[in-house]
């Protein structure tokens, strides 16, 4: 019920009562009081009854509020619910996601270091497969010699062993398919100890730390070309490799980039193929030979002067020496010069060498050797040919190279194979060599000519045109000593084909 | 009440270590991306110098620190470009 309804009609009915009152007290005052009284009565009734309702409205009030109360406690917990429901939904979304990615690569390759061990064994290297074309159109002087149309193939496995972060061990094969039938060598096997940020000490069998070629230029696929130049090819001015221990190591002098190294050494020194002038380099030196050697010392230094931020490219300056004895105190020396510039596409190396030699009861045997190369990197060509020639094209890398030696003697035996090519008993390649008599010259010299075609920064098939210029003089010794005028030296050509992977 | 003095002092000497040991491994982490921000800027010209530069996705990280030390000897590369170096072959994978 309404209150305020009640309200008002009861007063409308007290004014009527009232009316009607004063109209009867005015006929009749019996009347009158009898309709007082009742109006009396009608409003305690009233009265009553609003208190009634009074009670009643606040009764509803209260279950009102409570219900509110009640509705707002709902609400809350429906927010509370929904709430938890998303972050469920979330929670869930994340965890399919997670499942769906599988672990991070870091969180894999944690979970596989573990696995595996502390201990790492990194087997890398490099192969080759190749084909040589040498049409020898004559011979020095009466010395057997023979065309060249044969396919060859070198594997080198490098072996890297870390035990521990400061020590290194690594070991290299050259196995290879060639003139000889398949051969197996070991030109490196030898420990690294990192003692510190400037000193590292390698004990073993190590490349000869004589210029960049021997230890960072000659593996199959880092060489720009498939030959070697000339001073590190047939007849090689310093020892390819050395027993012995080096100290070495390299720090920042200036900006960053502004780099010097050092490395100093100590072997068992050179032998060679025979007691005579001309004689090969034997490497390393057998240890029958190293009993009669005096220890033989060296060092290396290098000097990087431009600093990255420059722009102006990356230039390296290195020096070389070898001093030490080859055979009951004979001496030996050398030392060479060599540079390393690259900036863009265009890179250019060279080096040059010298070394003396004593020979018991005989002339001193003194070799020059050197060579300059240059490459340059198509990658910024683009040519109106459309983007399949062109995308050929960017992987194409021309070079250039003339490399030479100087030597007044040869050793007979070595140009025509003596045991290392009896099985052909005539002049055969070493590995990776064209194989042209002209090499053997006292005084060789060699323009070589190479494309290489990039397929990956470690997968390349290279071509080489080798053209060579051998300069006349010099002389032939005999293993007896007898020594001969070398006579014409024919100019050759010699053309090579190699796929090359590093690995 | 030396109970009362002591643990103050190790509750204090524990938020120590912890604040340091987190700002410890804060700091490792910004060595870390500096390192990788300077072997960036070194791996193309210090690698290119002898050989095309490898990315480092050849490698698995395993293998980075081994022919990292190799090439550390071979080109006598100061140790702390080698370690830049080996941080941005390892991250760039």
């Amino acid at each position: 019920m309404d209150w305020r309804k009640v309200m008002v009609t009861s007063i409308v009915m007290a004014a009527i009562s009232l009316g009607g009152l004063r109209a009867a007290s005015a006929e009749d005052p019996a009347a009158t009081a009898k309709e007082l009284r009742a109006v009396r009565r009608e409003l305690r009734r009233l009265e009553a009854e609003r208190a009634s309702d009074r009670k009643l409205i606040q009764q509803l009030e209260q279950k009102v509020d409570q219900m509110a109360s009640q509705n707002a406690e709902l609400r809350a917990t429906n927010t509370q619910v929904k709430n938890e429901q998303t972050k469920t939904g979330q929670e869930i979304s994340q965890i399919r996601s997670q499942i769906a990615a599988g672990s991070s690569k870091q969180q894999f390759s944690d979970s596989i270091s573990s696995y595996f061990g502390t201990h790492t064994l990194s087997i890398n290297g490099g192969a080759a497969v190749q084909y040589v074309y040498d049409a020898q159109p004559g011979a020095i002087d009466d010395l057997a010699h023979q065309s060249q149309n044969t396919f060859l193939f070198n594997w080198e496995p490098l072996f890297l062993y870390r035990p521990t972060d400061w020590i290194l061990f690594e070991g290299e094969l050259e196995a290879a398919f060639g003139p000889d039938g398949t051969g197996v060598d070991l030109p490196l096997a030898d420990f690294h100890f990192y003692l510190n940020d400037y000193l590292t000490v390698v004990a073993g069998l190590f490349d000869q730390p004589f210029g960049d070629w021997y230890e960072t230029q000659s593996p199959l696929w880092i060489n720009r070309f498939i030959t070697a130049p000339l001073p590190f090819g047939v007849a090689p001015v310093v020892p390819p490799g050395e027993m012995g221990v080096q100290l070495r190591g390299g720090l920042q002098w200036g900006a960053l980039g502004q780099d010097f190294d050092y490395t100093a050494w100590m072997g068992d020194g050179p032998s060679y193929s025979e007691p005579v002038a001309g004689a090969a380099v034997n490497s390393p030196t057998p240890v029958l030979f190293a009993q009669t050697n005096g220890k033989s010392y060296g060092g290396r230094l290098r000097v990087y002067p431009l600093p990255i931020d420059a722009n102006l490219g990356r230039l390296e300056l290195g020096a070389s020496t070898y001093n030490g004895k080859w055979l009951d105190g004979s001496w030996y020396n050398a030392w060479g010069l060599d540079y390393n510039y690259f900036i863009g596409n265009l890179q250019t190396r060279g080096e040059w060498m010298q070394a003396y030699r004593s020979i018991p009861g005989g002339p001193s045997d003194n070799r020059q050797g050197w060579y300059v190369q240059a490459g340059y990197f198509l990658s910024g060509l683009d040519l109106p040919f459309g983007p399949q020639v062109n995308n050929i094209i960017h992987k194409l890398e021309p070079l250039i190279r003339y490399s030479g030696v100087n030597q007044h003697f040869v050793a007979i035996d070595d140009v025509q194979g003596g045991l290392r090519n009896a099985f052909t008993g005539g002049l055969v390649p070493d590995f990776g060599v064209s194989g042209s008599p002209a090499l053997f010259a006292p005084h060789s010299r060699e323009v070589a000519l190479g494309l290489d075609y990039w397929i990956a920064p470690s997968i390349v098939w290279q071509n080489e045109f080798d053209i060579e210029l051998p300069e006349a003089g010099g002389t032939f010794v005999a293993a007896d000593g007898t020594m001969t005028p070398v006579g014409g030296v024919p100019n050759d050509r010699a053309f090579l084909t190699q796929f090359a992977i590093g690995f | 009440m030396k109970k009362l003095v002591l643990f103050p002092i190790l509750a204090l000497a524990l938020s120590v270590l912890i604040a340091a040991r987190a700002f410890a491994a804060g700091t490792d982490q910004n060595e870390k991306r500096a390192l990788f921000r300077q072997g960036a800027r070194l791996w193309p010209v210090y690698c290119a110098q002898c050989h095309n530069a490898r990315p480092g996705s050849e490698f698995s990280p395993q293998q980075w620190d081994a022919i990292m030390m190799h090439m550390r000897t071979l080109g006598n590369i100061p140790a702390q470009d080698s370690r830049a170096l080996l941080e941005y072959l390892k991250g760039s994978r």
